[in-house]
């Protein structure tokens, strides 16, 4: 059952996303003249084939790329598009991914193109014969142009930063794979979620400060995030305010004493896989007098949920909104 | 004459070695029905899949000759430094044209990603003028007159190097997207691939490998000391610039486009002197040869040894060169010559 509010609020949200300020791409459907078209409608036709259709695509780069019907051997360089591929049903025309990125299960089973960390594997790539390659934001501009020039199809994305830039990518991947259907429903049903918690976030009456800490290898000056990065957006979505909101990169380790004086109701540990616990956070000096720590509200936290661009972001959002407000979530 | 076929044959064999190798699986016959048919100008002689031959041509095949000119350079440029410095602990690295190249990449990154006004020219770019500007605030800082002191250029190699070091560290702090890159640089790994940065390098390197192989006899001369080789009629300071500034440009385009790749410029030379002595219109050269050969054993190993991913050359030469070094150390039963 859609509730009338939820179907309001899930229009606007289309709507909004149609007018995203993130034009990521302007699809040509191209249908050469001398082709006879099959005489059923368009959905009816097999996405495996490819006879019929000639798309191109602008990337975020810049370049135009043309794809001879839908991609069939898609080498997917990041965890993101990996992900993302899978989940709106294109899992089997993947043919390479990156060394680490696994999720999901299946995904293992892929052939690896190596890691990033060392020389880009060029050699790899184009061994597997790709017609497409996704290169995620991380992926440098000159590898992109090695594999131009090497006759490789590449589009290159940058990272989304809100839930809107997610579904347009979800809907571009759809339209390269040709699974726009799957996609349709996917990110219906994600954006209805995202509005469920929006819908019972606009409701709650305290908004907690909340520091997510990436990393604490130091523990005096653990990393967290700031302004502008998706999982920032995340913690406002769900209700609270980001504790590090006065740092001015994406990535950067706050001091101790920044996070005392801004005093946290909310701690998240991403660091928890590492071995970071609530105990070992309390026990750093000046930490108790923290609200967190006080209020027994440091959370352990899968960062994987929030840390890759992907459809699992809506997870990531009902998780930490649940864990922000308890009494508001079951 | 020995020594210059063995290293020409040692050369040669690492060179097929790492053509013929790599992460992906191609035929040896394949190969050179490929390379056949590229030296023919026709596709007539191979039958091998459009990869196989984009892999050979367009990715081994550059890669390869830059690696080993990469070696070539260090090594030569190393073998000089020695003879310059008179010392046995000298680099390429030493006046601090690592962490100035270092600083020119990793600004050229962090700066400009992704307007590139020179497309992919920009990471050597900046490293090359990383590295002169480097070198040319070293070289200020410690010229009296129209003297070099050989302690003040080192001294303040390593203070200006050491800030540099500084500096990139905290470019690739702020710079949390580039961080991939940065790191692949400062271990030793060439971002770009295909023929235009070899043609490119050939042209720096060629000239400046000549230069030095030539300026052996001088640096002979330089061994006896400053007032000594006066004495013997060599005009020192000339030697002596010219000696650091061809071997310091050599350095600053090798690791322009391959990033900084340690051991092999400390390392060759002395297996070279310990092996056939060390006279220097021998011993540039031969470094030169046997150079390019190390570090083609180094890149065959390091996209090889863990397939398919591939460790940074700079680890291997690292990890392989001390106990290596370590060994001929041990084998010399005669004098060691510095």
């Amino acid at each position: 059952m859609i509730k009338k509010s939820s179907l309001a609020v899930f229009l606007f949200a289309l709507l909004l996303s149609a007018c995203s300020a993130i034009d990521v791409a302007e699809p040509i459907l191209v249908v050469p003249e001398n082709e006879i078209l099959e005489p059923t409608s368009v959905e009816a036709v097999d996405p495996v084939s490819t006879e019929v259709l000639q798309l191109e695509f602008v990337d975020d780069l810049g370049h135009t790329i043309t794809l001879n019907g839908y991609a069939q051997a898609i080498v997917a360089l990041g965890p993101s598009s990996l992900e993302s591929l899978f989940a709106i049903g294109a899992g089997e025309q993947i043919v390479g991914r990156e060394e680490y990125s696994a999720y999901p299960e299946e995904a293992i089973d892929i052939a690896s193109v190596g890691d990033l960390f060392s020389a880009f594997p060029l050699e790899n790539i184009v061994a597997l014969e790709p017609d497409l390659v996704i290169a995620p934001q991380i992926i440098a501009q000159e590898n992109v142009e090695a594999l131009l020039e090497l006759g490789v199809t590449v589009f290159w994305m940058e990272n989304p930063v809100d839930f809107a830039g997610l579904f347009d990518q979800l809907s571009l991947l759809a339209q390269l794979t040709g699974h726009q259907e799957e996609a349709e429903l996917l990110v219906e049903s994600l954006a209805a979620r995202v509005s469920a918690v929006e819908d019972i976030v606009a409701y709650v009456e305290e908004t907690p400060s909340v520091l997510y800490e990436l990393d604490a290898t130091d523990p005096i000056n653990p990393w967290t995030v700031g302004p502008g990065t998706f999982i920032d957006t995340l913690i406002y979505m769900a209700g609270g305010t980001n504790a590090a909101s006065v740092l001015s990169s994406d990535y950067a380790q706050i001091s101790s004493e920044a996070v005392i004086e801004v005093n946290p109701q909310v701690i998240l540990l991403a660091d928890a896989p590492y071995g970071i616990t609530p105990e070992s956070v309390s026990a750093r000096a000046g930490w108790q007098v923290i609200s967190a720590v006080e209020n027994d509200r440091v959370h352990a936290f899968d960062p994987l949920i929030v840390s890759v661009p992907g459809p699992r972001m809506v997870l990531g959002l009902e998780t930490m909104a649940a864990l922000l407000h308890p009494e508001s979530f079951e | 004459m020995k020594p210059y076929l063995l290293g020409i044959l040692f050369f040669l064999v690492f060179l097929i070695l790492s053509v013929t190798n790599g992460a992906v699986d191609i035929p040896f016959s394949e190969i050179v029905t490929i390379i056949l048919s590229t030296l023919g100008e026709g596709d007539q002689f191979t039958q091998a899949s459009a990869p196989s031959i984009a892999i050979i041509n367009q990715i081994r095949l550059p890669h390869t000759i830059l690696i080993a000119l990469t070696g070539a350079a260090l090594a030569g440029s190393g073998a000089s430094f020695q003879g310059l410095f008179r010392n046995p602990l000298a680099d390429p690295y030493l006046i601090g044209v690592a962490s100035g190249a270092g600083l020119g990449a990793v600004s050229a990154m962090t700066l400009r990603w992704p307007e590139d006004l020179l497309g992919y020219y920009l990471i050597p770019t900046g490293a090359f003028l990383g590295a002169l500007l480097t070198i040319w605030i070293v070289y200020r800082l410690a010229r009296v007159g129209r003297i070099v002191p050989l302690t003040t250029l080192i001294l303040a190699g390593v203070a200006i190097g050491s800030f540099a070091s500084a500096l990139t560290s905290l470019m690739m702090f702020r710079a949390d997207n580039q961080i991939y890159r940065a790191l692949s640089f400062l271990l030793g790994g060439s971002t770009l691939s295909g023929w235009n940065p070899v043609l490119v390098a050939l042209s720096y390197l060629i000239p400046g490998l000549i230069l030095l192989s030539l300026l052996g006899h001088k640096l002979n001369i330089l061994q006896f000391g400053e007032d000594q080789a006066k004495s013997m009629g060599l005009d020192v300071e000339r030697a002596k610039t010219t000696v650091l500034i061809t071997a310091t440009l050599t350095t600053a385009v090798a690791v322009a486009f391959s990033g900084v790749i340690g051991f092999i410029g400390l390392i060759v030379p002395h297996i070279i002197r310990i092996t056939w002595g060390p006279d220097y219109r021998h011993l540039i050269p031969l470094s030169i040869l046997y150079g390019a050969g190390a570090l083609l054993i180094a890149d065959l190993l390091s996209r090889v040894l863990l397939a398919p991913q591939s460790i940074p050359v700079g680890i291997i030469t690292a990890l392989a060169g001390t106990p290596f070094f370590l060994w001929i150390l041990r084998r010399a039963k005669s004098e060691v010559f510095w």
